[in-house]
């Protein structure tokens, strides 16, 4: 009795009359509203999100290339705490300088000539440059520095050959240190820097035969235009004294 | 034409098709309008029977068609063209299906306490009111049933589908599908003999 009911009662359910031509319309017009408002709401969300996708994009790389990104998560770990012991007077450009050994006193002047007048080394001026403070520099207020210089233990010997040059001024004490760096480090990052300073050490020390013939290679170009005039300079100034 | 004639050109046509079948297929992932429309004037019928089938509501089987075609563009993507596409659009439906009926249960309790009694034309009142009833009777019964077996009775004996269509359209293997059919017709005789239309 109830299959034949159930049979029947699906005939009569698949015979169900379909919905009006009216209606089948309505839900067309329904279905590409509905398509057409999605699509604007997709490229409503493109035209906000693209932007601030690619300002993001181009501050971080901005920030990586300038060092800046480092920095300021060194500062965000600091405020959080996660870098123990790190001191609040560092400044965060110091990090930058971190691969530079530090210079804590301006300009230092060669002893025997006045006109060989040494300008900021080159560590120095790039953290002039960078708008670093020397106070930032210090080897004690960075950890970054000291971070850098296991990295890198050259880099402790340049610093104290930085030191007898500019801070002690003892030039029997910087050549040797200056030697002691270019032996360890004869190509080193900062190899440059430290044979002209070694150079000025050798002036000031009276070797000027020595002191011409570790000025010649700046003097010639061999280091671009890295101290070339300066070296020129000395060259004549120590021709003129001892011809 | 010969036979081998013949058949070169039902190959071609065959090509064509299929080709544009592809494109349609690459429209709609762009979410083309006329692409969806094209899909609608072709397949909104069955798409609508087997939704006003299943759910026994018009209003419910309209807002079903409306979200199978809306969410044709993204739902497409999962489309290998190993089934038809009216097959796919079906499927689409079944996966929806589940909240409209429950919407559809609540529309139908809330008309039957109404007293709601459409009218109709029809050539033969007294057959029509029969037919309506019974149709009627069937959904409430239906109502009783849970989503999987409502589907699958639906599918395979109203709209007198293949076992092997119906398992493609939801997903499952065909003995899965006719234990579902088994126990949806088990419950449903039951169902209709409680109500003791007769």
């Amino acid at each position: 009795m109830s299959d034949d009911l159930l049979a029947e009662a699906t005939r009569a359910l698949r015979e169900t009359e379909s919905i009006s031509e009216f209606e089948a319309r309505a839900t067309r017009t329904r279905v590409l509203i509905g398509l057409q408002q999605a699509r604007v709401r997709r490229r409503t969300r493109l035209a906000f999100l693209l932007p601030i996708a690619a300002s993001f994009v181009a501050v971080s790389a901005w920030g990586a290339a300038s060092g800046k990104a480092r920095a300021a998560l060194e500062r965000i770990e600091r405020f959080v705490g996660v870098t123990a012991a790190a001191p609040t007077s560092v400044k965060a450009p110091a990090k930058r300088v971190a691969a530079r050994p530090p210079t804590p006193t301006p300009d230092p002047q060669p002893a025997p000539l006045a006109a060989s007048r040494d300008s900021e080394p080159a560590p120095l001026a790039e953290l002039a440059a960078r708008g670093a403070s020397p106070a930032a520099a210090l080897p004690s207020a960075s950890t970054a520095a000291r971070r850098a210089e296991r990295e890198d233990p050259t880099l402790a010997l340049y610093r104290v050959a930085h030191s007898a040059h500019f801070v002690e001024r003892d030039p029997a004490r910087a050549l040797a240190a200056w030697d002691a760096y270019l032996g360890a480090a004869p190509n080193g990052q900062f190899a440059p820097e430290a044979r002209y300073n070694r150079a000025l050490s050798l002036v000031r020390l009276g070797r000027t035969t020595e002191a011409r013939s570790a000025l010649e290679p700046f003097a010639r170009g061999a280091y671009g235009g890295y101290r070339k005039a300066e070296a020129n300079a000395l060259l004549e100034r120590l021709e003129r004294l001892e011809p | 034409m010969t036979n081998i004639g013949l058949s070169m050109v039902t190959e071609q046509a065959l090509a064509g098709d299929a080709q544009q079948a592809d494109e349609l297929v690459l429209r709609l992932q762009r979410a083309e309008p006329s692409a969806v429309a094209e899909v609608y004037d072709a397949h909104h019928a069955a798409v609508r029977a087997f939704a006003k089938r299943l759910l026994g509501d018009a209003a419910s089987a309209e807002d079903l068609v409306h979200e199978v075609f809306v969410s044709l563009p993204r739902a497409i993507r999962k489309f290998r063209g190993d089934s038809a596409l009216r097959t796919f659009l079906i499927s689409i439906a079944v996966n929806h299906a589940r909240h409209h009926v429950r919407a559809a249960q609540r529309r139908r309790r809330a008309i039957s306490a109404y007293g709601d009694i459409e009218s109709h034309d029809s050539s033969d009142p007294e057959r029509e009111a029969r037919r309506k009833e019974l149709a009627e009777l069937l959904t409430r019964a239906l109502d009783t049933l849970p989503i999987d077996q409502r589907v699958a009775f639906v599918l395979c004996e109203v709209e007198e589908r293949s076992s092997r269509e119906a398992s493609e359209i939801v997903g499952a293997p065909e003995a899965t599908l006719r234990t579902r059919l088994f126990h949806a017709k088990k419950k449903l005789r039951l169902a209709l003999g409680t109500e003791g239309l007769r």
